[in-house]
């Protein structure tokens, strides 16, 4: 077994088929990061002098209406510590809503909980209809593609927008950061999760019940349509400011209750299993490897630690026994059917029909408009 | 290895999965070629003295069960009717117990009640143990859910492993040699119910 | 001590959770599974599940799903809906639930219930009572069919019925304050809690913790169920599962119970 080729700087590898290195070993994620990402990342006066602008524009496109902004919180670290933020330090009134699509773990369910209280802010929560929503995972499993994860992520972006231009709010604050997430998931792994040709194409091919109650959102909606039709616009606050994913942490664990993961993403248990389990070991891809590298390029993790915590299982080898047989509960299916589909032939998103070629063409109009810094590739 | 009884009574699956979850091996008889090399047995149980007896004795596996407890000494934990059926015989039915310890079983005393609740002692409530070693061990101010009208009483206070109070001390934990018995439900109380069944495992 | 119970009641209709507003308007409130592997995490006393369709379609439990939500309770768990039979209740039993629910069945048939306690133990076997108030004199009556079929019955003397049956707990559902979120009908609980020493436990109504404080502090060793409450958050009845800490349910007895 060829060992696979490790950038010098982050950990980032070969399971990302498109890696690239320069001379010195290291990878084009870095790169990005340096040349991209840091000559526009401001969390220094400059950037609190850019929110200050933000949060007044906010504070006025607000007035006379329920709410001025609107967070989806989902109970993990980004979007708890943004809305803490949003009430205790802006002063602003948002709309906090969750998307509960059958998988929140207990965790989730109590920082949500704590948080709402603890600010005294109220919240809209949707429900997916669990069946559609089984049916459609079961899909993605059946297709053999690795963003199984999409058809969570497309509803909490569908129903975020929803929300949005239900409550004419003209501004969404998302937990979206560079301090933890300057190198993002490669597309080959996590193909874009607002695509609902792709979504529906997967759904006709494999689902067994029609889509009704689901929510689905599309990119030419909320990239073109609401942000320049509707003024709706996403905001990330998180990266105005010095944002230490540690201290925040004990920052929401001391004033509220807030219980901590034991790895970003775990609020959802079918993420969790996703990314820690599915996705290493059907298809390699280790996102501990994505989200270390970030640590480690805004220096809140040394690479060492980094290859040291790789070392171990990504998934907890005392519980994979029970979550499998959970998940399989859950679908309605058994743990052989389950074990079956890591098993499948592999597919990835060109396999079924896509809007990619957006995807591709928006992000070179964007980046040559400078209207985006950054970048999933 | 533990060996859960299936003699058609109790919550047989409940205990299979906490000794899963927990990664320890464990398996289940419902028949005496089953149990015969049982190294640790739990005898559960719901219901009526005389139905779980009868159950039992009709299971097959009564003589084995006897041989491995009484004469080659497996340990065995009984829980609520599995601990009633430990006594020589129960106020609530007329066939034997099987006679493991030397005790009866006797229906809650209604006259002295000082609430409006009589039976069954139905909810959470607190066992103080003997000694904090054996089951109890690492279990702070531990409390276990009940479901039962009639209660265990042992002939010898030194069978008496742990006391509730309901209305008065019964024995909620008993002990003799390698028979233990729990009146409350381990299977269904949570981190300390979980704690105790680990405890019996390791002993 | 034994203390007080607090317990979530679930409501499943078409396999979906769902809460109701005296007994109408069901709201979707989502996976079953789910919400049941999370009040087992937040180590609640007890789980009462209620199937509100089987009796009216006519039809078995769904033991598929039974079975599925007993694998996640390491605490007890009450099953209500459909049951006519001690068959039934054997097998239900049986897939790791430790009491059984009767409620129209009884009513119609109560030799069931002894029939069933004799199977079972008495423990394991629990009469709901669904009551709405009725008439010019609004007196109590027992109905069953979610609200919709009178039984004629009045709770007082049904709930003296169902303890010489062999019935091991009643549990008290008010038709009028389900979904309301404005507090128990102590009257109500009051009337039938002189009618028999069976543990009793009382539901619909209850909208804050104070609720579950009052009904303690006045009926002493009981138990509180609720659905909306640990179900929903806030003035837009945002689904979020929620449940006292085990700090804070000791607090509440112990200031409940002070004078006991």
């Amino acid at each position: 077994m060829i060992d696979k080729k490790i950038c010098s700087r982050c950990v980032m590898d070969q399971s990302d088929s498109r890696i690239s290195f320069d001379i010195h070993g290291v990878c084009d994620h870095c790169r990005t990061f340096d040349e991209q990402v840091v000559p526009n990342w401001h969390t220094d006066e400059r950037g609190s002098r850019e929110l200050a602008t933000l949060v007044e524009k906010i504070k006025l496109s607000g007035k006379g209406h329920d709410f001025d902004c609107i967070i989806g919180m989902s109970g993990g670290i980004d979007s708890s510590y943004l809305t803490y933020l949003a009430k205790e330090k802006f002063g602003l009134r948002p709309l906090v809503f969750h998307v509960d699509a059958g998988w929140n773990s207990q965790e989730a369910v109590n920082n949500i909980e704590k948080l709402v209280d603890g600010l005294g802010l109220d919240l809209y929560t949707e429900v997916i209809d669990w069946e559609e929503m089984r049916d459609l995972q079961l899909a993605f499993f059946q297709s053999g593609v690795s963003h199984i994860d999409s058809p969570q992520d497309n509803a909490f972006f569908a129903t975020m927008y929803k929300f949005a231009k239900q409550y004419k709010v003209k501004y969404i604050l998302t937990g979206g950061n560079q301090s933890t997430e300057c190198i993002r998931n490669p597309v080959e792994w996590m193909y874009y999760q607002s695509d609902a040709v792709q979504i529906k194409d997967i759904h006709n091919k494999f689902g067994k019940r029609p889509l009704v109650n689901y929510p689905l959102t599309s990119i030419l909606w909320h990239k073109i349509y609401l942000p320049y039709i509707k003024g709706i616009k996403a905001i990330r606050p998180l990266d105005y400011g010095p944002y230490i994913k540690h201290d925040a942490m004990k920052l929401l664990m001391d004033k509220f209750g807030w219980q901590p993961y034991p790895q970003k993403h775990f609020e959802s248990v079918f993420t969790r299993f996703y990314e820690s389990y599915w996705l290493p070991t059907r298809f390699g891809y280790d996102v501990r490897r994505v989200q270390y590298s970030s640590l480690i390029l805004t220096g809140q993790m040394t690479r060492e630690e980094a290859l040291e915590k790789l070392k171990q299982s990504p998934y907890d080898e005392a519980t994979i026994a029970y979550d499998m047989e959970y998940v399989a509960n859950k679908l309605g299916i058994t743990v052989d059917e389950l074990n079956s589909y890591l098993v499948l032939p592999k597919h990835t998103y060109r396999d079924y029909k896509s809007q990619s070629q957006i995807y591709e063409w928006g992000a070179k109009a964007m980046k040559a408009l400078g209207l985006e810094v950054g970048g999933k590739r | 290895m533990i060996t859960v009884l299936d003699y058609g009574l109790g919550n047989v699956a409940a205990f299979v999965n906490i000794y899963k979850r927990l990664n320890l091996p464990v398996e289940v008889a419902a028949t005496a070629s089953q149990l015969v090399n049982a190294e640790k047995i739990i005898l559960p149980g719901v219901g009526a003295f005389d139905w779980a007896m009868t159950r039992l004795n009709e299971s097959g596996m009564r003589d084995c069960l006897d041989d491995l407890v009484m004469v080659k000494k497996t340990p065995v934990l009984g829980v609520c009717v599995g601990m009633q059926m430990m006594a020589k015989g129960s106020d609530e039915g007329k066939l034997p117990g099987l006679g493991w310890i030397d005790a009866v079983v006797k229906r809650f005393d209604e006259t002295g009640f000082s609430q409006q609740t009589h039976l069954p002692h139905m909810g959470w409530n607190d066992v103080n143990p003997r000694d904090s070693n054996c089951l109890f061990k690492g279990l702070l101010s531990p409390r276990f859910y009940f479901l039962h009208s009639y209660y265990f009483s042992p002939v010898s206070k030194d069978d008496v492993l742990g006391v509730t109070d309901y209305n008065g001390s019964f024995a909620s934990v008993a002990r003799h040699a390698n028979v233990f018995g729990t009146q409350f439900h381990p299977e269904k109380s949570h981190q300390w119910g979980i704690a105790l069944l680990k405890n019996f495992a390791e002993l | 001590m034994l203390r007080p119970r607090i317990i979530p009641c679930l409501l499943v209709k078409n396999n979906g959770l769902v809460k109701t507003v005296g007994f109408d308007k069901p709201k979707y409130v989502g996976d079953p599974l789910n919400a049941v592997r999370i009040f087992n995490e937040k180590e609640v006393d007890e789980l009462m599940v209620v199937d509100i369709d089987a009796t009216a379609q006519n039809r078995e439990p769904n033991y598929k799903l039974i079975a599925n939500l007993a694998a996640e309770c390491r605490m007890p768990l009450c099953y209500g809906g459909g049951v006519t039979t001690p068959e039934q209740v054997q097998r239900i039993i049986s897939l790791g639930v430790e009491k059984v629910a009767l409620s129209a069945a009884a009513v119609a048939n109560p030799s069931l219930i002894s029939k069933a306690a004799q199977w079972v133990g008495g423990q394991s076997v629990v009469v709901v009572m669904d009551v709405k108030k009725v008439g010019l004199l609004r007196r109590y009556e027992v109905f069953t069919h979610n609200g919709n079929k009178a039984s004629g019955l009045d709770p007082v003397s049904w709930a003296k019925q169902v303890e010489e049956l062999g019935a091991g707990e009643v549990v008290l559902n008010s038709i009028d304050q389900d979904g309301e979120m404005k507090g128990y009908d102590l009257t109500l609980v009051e009337r039938v809690r002189q009618a028999t020493t069976l543990p009793m436990t009382v539901l619909g109504g209850a909208g804050s913790l104070d609720d579950l404080e009052a009904l303690v502090r006045r009926f002493g060793t009981i138990g509180a169920s609720a659905g909306s409450l640990f179900v929903f958050k806030g003035k837009y009845k945002a689904v979020l599962i929620n449940y006292p800490s085990r700090d804070e349910k000791d607090a509440l007895f112990e200031r409940a119970l002070e004078n006991k």
